[in-house]
């Protein structure tokens, strides 16, 4: 019986699709964060009686043929690079983008990551650094009596130091951008890395063209809309039932076939 | 004698194969672009004697039900939906393939790909690349790619004479032997995607009439075969 094991890769396939949903609902206030989604393919055809053969000698064909498929597979999870919201906290150093982009991170490795989360503080050499501590790129440092810092739409980082009169350019920040966002490796912590499939970063100041801007004191939350994950979860789940029912049906049948006499 | 059993058998067999395609249309339930099939039968006349008639069943075909599915919203740019008929081309090294699942993507190369990163094909069958620093890319509903509000060009959307005609391959693709020509009247939709058409509820009662179905035939094959031992006790008694 090969709808076991056809029910069998659907339950996997609605397992991984309420694995993605968990993970967007549990990052639903994760600055940042990009929902994802699962994408289904069929898996392959078992050709019974091919479509289009011919059924007599004078040349009639099978308009229908029989082909039975072997289930499903997941094909993708892939991110969804929509717009989070961009919401105001007053912390001079929490940056949004607003519009394509991601902020360069240099890990601990010397490897570049790269981030949409703009929750960025100073460490204890004056420096911008990620939530995890992680420099960012290319960075700025604070000068020492820096009482005020202000970064424009452009990225130019401007400080206000105790007793001069204009603001200091202390720094300019650039966005690094790929040809296909959705191919970025995501590593946690709010981080991604390059591909093959991402292709290379092209990186420009904020607000060229193709760039988004940066908006000062505030961040960007994830893009999860609830209504819509909740609504997936429903539709998942009632899948998985339905192909744990297949299992049951085709479980019935085999135990007619065992009880026959 | 023994021909009912077989009768019922040919009906098993059916039947079995037919829980195999309701199986494939549940386990695609949420497949996009997927288009539910259904099991066709028709019956098989066998003249064993003269004068005697035995009818098996026999599923000769398989119908793809080609109705559009319904539109799924995702806010993605790539991602396309199509009502009505017609099929996006997708260019393979073996040659065009049609596929309805049109949850597109950008590759490295900045060409629009589906999810088996195969490039999509405009009319002129050639790749559409999305020039570096797009900001915004909009399909029309006609099949026309423009970027920043410059053509880049359009989706090849073609619709075939007969549907059933053409082949499952597998990742949502499909060929055909026959010469596709353009869709009159393609109705694309961005931001969505053609979920399958598989009707749960329905597909529920087909997979329980199939289970009625075989155990009503398995019980006629008890029958049978009590009344061919009863046959073969009484005519021995007989003797």
């Amino acid at each position: 019986m090969r709808s076991l094991s056809i029910a069998a890769t659907g339950m996997q396939a609605q397992q991984t699709n309420v694995e993605v949903i968990s993970n967007n609902i549990a990052n639903m206030t994760t600055t940042g964060f990009k929902r994802q989604r699962a994408e289904f393919q069929d898996l392959l055809y078992q050709n019974m009686r091919r479509v289009g053969s011919n059924s007599s000698d004078a040349g009639t064909i099978v308009p229908t043929g029989i082909q039975i498929g072997a289930g499903v597979k997941t094909a993708a999870v892939y991110r969804i690079n929509e717009q989070g919201n961009i919401t105001t906290t007053g912390n001079s150093l929490d940056l949004a983008i607003n519009g394509n982009g991601f902020f360069q991170v240099t890990l601990p490795s010397g490897q570049i990551a790269y981030t949409r989360a703009g929750s960025f503080s100073l460490n204890a050499n004056s420096q911008v650094v990620t939530s995890d501590g992680y420099l960012l790129n290319p960075g700025f440092t604070l000068p020492q009596n820096a009482v005020d810092i202000s970064v424009d739409a452009s990225g130019q980082v401007q400080a206000k130091i105790d007793g001069q009169v204009n603001p200091a350019i202390v720094g300019q920040l650039t966005l690094a951008n790929f040809p296909n966002a959705a191919g970025l490796e995501a590593i946690g912590d709010n981080l991604l890395l390059e591909t093959p499939a991402s292709g290379q970063p092209v990186t420009a100041v904020p607000g060229s063209t193709g760039f988004g801007r940066i908006t000062q004191n505030a961040l960007e939350t994830s893009n999860v809309n609830v209504v819509t994950e909740i609504t997936n979860l429903i539709q998942a789940q009632r899948a998985y039932e339905m192909n744990s029912r297949v299992v049951t049906t085709t479980d019935q049948m085999l135990q007619s076939i065992t009880n026959m006499k | 004698m023994e021909n009912p059993i077989y009768v019922a058998l040919s009906r098993q067999e059916a039947l079995s194969r037919q829980l195999d395609v309701v199986a494939n249309n549940i386990a695609n339930m949420n497949t996009t672009g997927y288009k539910q099939q259904r099991m066709l039968f028709q019956e098989y006349l066998e003249k064993p004697a003269r004068g005697e008639r035995v009818s098996f069943v026999q599923d000769y075909g398989l119908m793809r039900d080609t109705r559009a599915g319904a539109l799924q919203v995702t806010n993605n740019t790539l991602d396309l939906a199509l009502k009505g008929d017609g099929y996006f081309t997708v260019e393979t090294l073996s040659g065009p393939r049609y596929t309805r699942a049109g949850n597109f993507q950008l590759n490295d190369r900045r060409e629009i790909v589906d999810q088996n990163g195969l490039p999509v094909l405009d009319t002129n069958d050639n790749r559409i690349t999305v020039p570096d620093g797009t900001t915004d890319l909009k399909i029309q509903g006609d099949g026309t790619v423009m970027a920043d509000r410059a053509q880049l060009g359009k989706l090849k959307i073609v619709s075939f004479d007969d549907q059933q005609q053409m082949q499952t391959l597998g990742g949502g693709l499909m060929t055909t032997t026959q010469t596709p020509r353009p869709s009159a009247n393609p109705q694309l939709t961005q931001g969505a995607v053609e979920a399958s058409n598989v009707q749960a509820i329905v597909e529920s009662t087909v997979m329980i009439d199939v289970l009625r179905q075989y155990q009503m035939t398995q019980k006629l094959v008890d029958e049978e075969h009590d009344r061919i031992r009863n046959a073969i006790t009484h005519l021995a008694k007989a003797q």
